[in-house]
């Protein structure tokens, strides 16, 4: 094969952040197929491997996440096949994932409520952190006119500007009858055409469909069916959609997550789990003293109704759907449906910047405002971080390259943390006692029935200061195990019984690295696991009682949420499907 | 008596004013309780509506002074647009049941200002219990809650109940919030 290390992507960034997982065993994960393994580029491939790579592309199957019918029917498709399918996920490098942090929600000048120029955004973020960063200004009749163009080529040299860190252009989508969501695409030819026909076509504000009516959230499945047919004629080489702020406002109702998801379960992909603004809870007079994340909405004409008071709230700085053990989100994991979460700054103006937004210029003439000026007193009533100062979320890509990003929060390759509070984290569902690797966060590791499995999970504690100079302890970890169910007859269920925090570990250290082992026992039914870590500095029973989750995060105090003071890790789940 | 009214306010702002006009233009009494109910007939776009419970009967056709688009519902009786009645009849049904509302217009509302112990709130007004988000337990008769001058009670299996979240200095204030941050805000 001879795929040395000269495929096309850029490994020379001289990059400042840890990578290396030195503890990752390089088992053989057996013989692979290269056509499945995106470290091989399509021109080392044979004719017939490139051809066989194109058609598993064209049938969805290689760098795809999870089917609709979720993991059981996946495991259906994989026994029904006899040719080798490959699966779902690929290959592991050999050394293990690279571990990038990024933000997937960040506003500049282009957005009406925005300020600062494309460079501020991803300078400030690539010195707090980030390898990648989603520029995503809010669609809209002005951004789908002008903005979506004006704003490609500060991109563009930001990229050129800024060289270890992948800068792509998306919008914050008004999800038509819903929230807000990132919607992006691969760099390429076809990037500002794609995502100016899909805003000028599907955004909620530009056609006037934000009620919450059939028609309008149809346009919204309509418009990830674009984004589909944009991959599939090779206009962009891949797209994602992930809801943000899910909560904020009670629009995005369960069924609506369901049919997004279902549509498009590529593209699809996940929402917020923590939303960004997470300094708005700063109390007065030293900051905007409101509620963490901005959320501090109340139910409306277009909310769904049976959603509770709590789910307005944030619990820990995190989203209710997420923070709920036994919430919306492990209803949709206990389907067996993919359904990663996020966490971003949502990064429009600062706390305590000293920055205002430029004077004069004519935003709806310009599509942008003025460049940002100097004001010489700290903005206190600013709610946002720089992307990476507080919020981030870690994707283990293949490689460091726009599409590995992409595959890897397809696949559910993610796990988020607030305020740094762990520097890695690398979990494993195995066969136990078997020398094996396992599969890693997003993937499904099949089974003989009944045979015992075992959770590794592997965390580098803080080893540096976070940004607000401190070093961040971790105090507790907690391992969530659920059942999956299947589909669920009611689309607007947003609860799942058989989902509960199965063990919790003590840290009891401040530096190194720390391995936990959860033994699962003989596993006989189909389940997932996600884990969940804090400081311990704040916590109360969930909202679904003490016996689902002792300790779960608490419901933040409105005005008074230092961000600092409380912090979580949460992972993206692992399934383990028996055969038989 | 229970009256809907449903004059298609796609916010809870609009529906508000309506409510208030209502009661001014019929001079209703210091009892009247008036409240907003969200809304979904067929396919039409979701909305709120309002209702309001009087003590003593008033003839539908009082409300031929209101907007031409507002329909009203009491009992069987109709008045108004064909849609918006229908609207109002389930304003007025969630109310009569107890169950939904959220009561803008209540005996004692005037007095629910400024900092108030949950007992002073519970003496003051018809608000018959406090509660508190994320919290099995109701909260101590002595805790103070920042009204915000914005209290707005739930009707909740046929008791006024107020749902209030944790705030700065050990107090509590309303759920919901007087002045949400509105979507695309200018957080500066």
């Amino acid at each position: 094969m001879g795929h040395g290390h000269d495929h096309p992507h850029d490994h020379t960034h001289a990059h400042p952040h840890d990578h290396s997982h030195g503890a990752e065993h390089a088992l053989d994960q057996g013989d692979t197929a290269p056509i499945v393994d995106f470290s091989v580029p399509d021109a080392e491939l044979s004719p017939g491997q490139l051809s066989r790579r194109q058609m598993f592309r064209r049938a969805g199957l290689l760098g795809a996440g999870l089917s609709a019918a979720g993991v059981l029917g996946a495991q259906g498709q994989a026994a029904a096949a006899t040719t080798g399918t490959p699966t779902p996920h690929g290959r592991e490098p050999r050394d293990g994932y690279l571990w990038l942090a990024g933000d997937h929600h960040i506003h500049t000048q282009y957005s009406s409520d925005g300020i600062y120029k494309v460079s501020d955004q991803v300078r400030h973020g690539n010195a707090y952190g980030l390898d990648w960063m989603v520029i995503t200004d809010h669609g809209g009749a002005t951004h789908a006119k002008i903005g979506v163009d004006k704003v490609n080529p500060d991109i563009v040299a930001a990229r050129q500007d800024v060289r270890d860190a992948l800068v792509f252009q998306g919008l914050e989508w008004n999800i038509p009858g819903a929230e807000h969501g990132t919607v992006f695409v691969a760099p390429g030819r076809g990037e500002v055409a794609t995502l100016k026909e899909f805003e000028n076509s599907f955004d909620g504000s530009v056609k006037g469909a934000s009620s919450s009516t059939p028609q309008n959230e149809a346009l919204a499945i309509a418009g990830l069916n674009f984004l589909a047919d944009a991959v599939r004629r090779r206009r962009v080489e891949a797209a994602l959609f992930l809801a943000n702020h899910p909560s904020r406002k009670g629009l995005d109702s369960p069924h609506e997550i369901r049919g997004w998801r279902d549509a498009q379960p590529d593209i699809a992909v996940g929402m917020e789990g923590a939303p960004g603004h997470q300094a708005a809870g700063i109390p007065k007079p030293h900051g905007p003293g409101g509620g963490r994340g901005f959320y501090d909405s109340n139910p409306g004409a277009d909310s769904f109704p049976a959603y509770p008071a709590e789910s307005y709230k944030t619990f820990g700085g995190f989203d209710w759907m997420t923070a709920t053990v036994g919430g919306l989100w492990d209803s949709l994991l206990a389907e067996g449906k993919s359904w990663w979460v996020t966490a971003n700054s949502d990064s429009h103006s600062v706390y305590a910047d000293t920055t205002d937004r430029g004077p004069g210029g004519d935003f709806n003439a310009n599509g942008r405002y003025e460049d940002p000026v100097y004001r010489g007193t700290p903005n206190l009533t600013a709610g946002d971080f720089w992307p990476g100062f507080y919020s981030r979320t870690h994707v283990g890509a293949r490689n460091f390259s726009y599409t590995a990003v992409m595959d890897a929060i397809r696949e559910g390759r993610v796990w988020v943390d607030h305020g740094g509070l762990i520097s890695g984290l690398v979990v494993r569902a195995r066969q136990a006692d078997r020398g094996q690797r396992g599969v890693s966060l997003g993937d499904t590791l099949h089974i003989r029935k009944g045979a015992k499995v075992e959770l590794s999970i592997e965390i580098t504690l803080a080893n540096r200061p976070n940004w607000a100079q401190y070093v961040p302890a971790l105090a507790r970890v907690d391992v969530i195990q659920g059942d999956v169910t299947g589909p669920v007859t009611d689309r607007d269920v947003f609860t799942t019984p058989a989902t509960k925090v199965v063990t919790s570990f003590e840290v009891g250290k401040n530096t190194g690295t720390v391995r936990f082992t959860y033994r699962l026992g003989a596993v006989d039914r189909p389940l997932y696991v996600r884990l969940r870590g804090t400081d311990g500095n704040r916590s109360a029973p969930g909202l679904l009682g003490a016996a689902i989750d002792p300790a779960g995060p608490r419901i933040d105090v409105f005005g008074d949420a230092d961000p600092w003071k409380d912090l979580w890790f949460y992972s993206n789940p692992i399934w383990v499907v028996p055969r038989g | 008596m229970i009256i809907g009214l449903d004059g298609g306010s796609r916010t809870v702002a609009e529906a508000e004013h309506l409510l208030h006009r209502v009661v001014e233009t019929l001079g209703l009494p210091d009892g009247t309780v008036g409240c907003t109910h969200f809304v979904r007939v067929a396919d039409g776009t979701p909305h709120v509506a309002c209702s309001l419970a009087v003590r003593e009967a008033i003839d539908l056709a009082a409300f031929s002074a209101l907007p031409a688009e507002v329909g009203a519902a009491s009992g069987e009786d109709r008045t108004g647009p064909e849609e918006p009645a229908r609207g109002a009849a389930l304003a007025a049904a969630a109310h009569a049941a107890g169950s939904g509302g959220r009561l803008v217009v209540y005996p004692g509302r005037a007095e629910l200002t400024g900092t108030l112990s949950v007992a002073e709130i519970l003496a003051r007004s018809a608000i018959d219990q406090v509660a508190v988000l994320a919290q099995a337990e109701e909260p101590a008769p002595d805790t103070l809650v920042t009204t915000g001058d914005h209290v707005r009670p739930q009707l909740r299996d046929g008791r006024v109940v107020l749902l209030t979240m944790p705030a700065a200095d050990g107090r509590l204030m309303p759920a919901e919030v007087r002045d949400p941050t509105p979507c695309c805000a200018d957080h500066g």
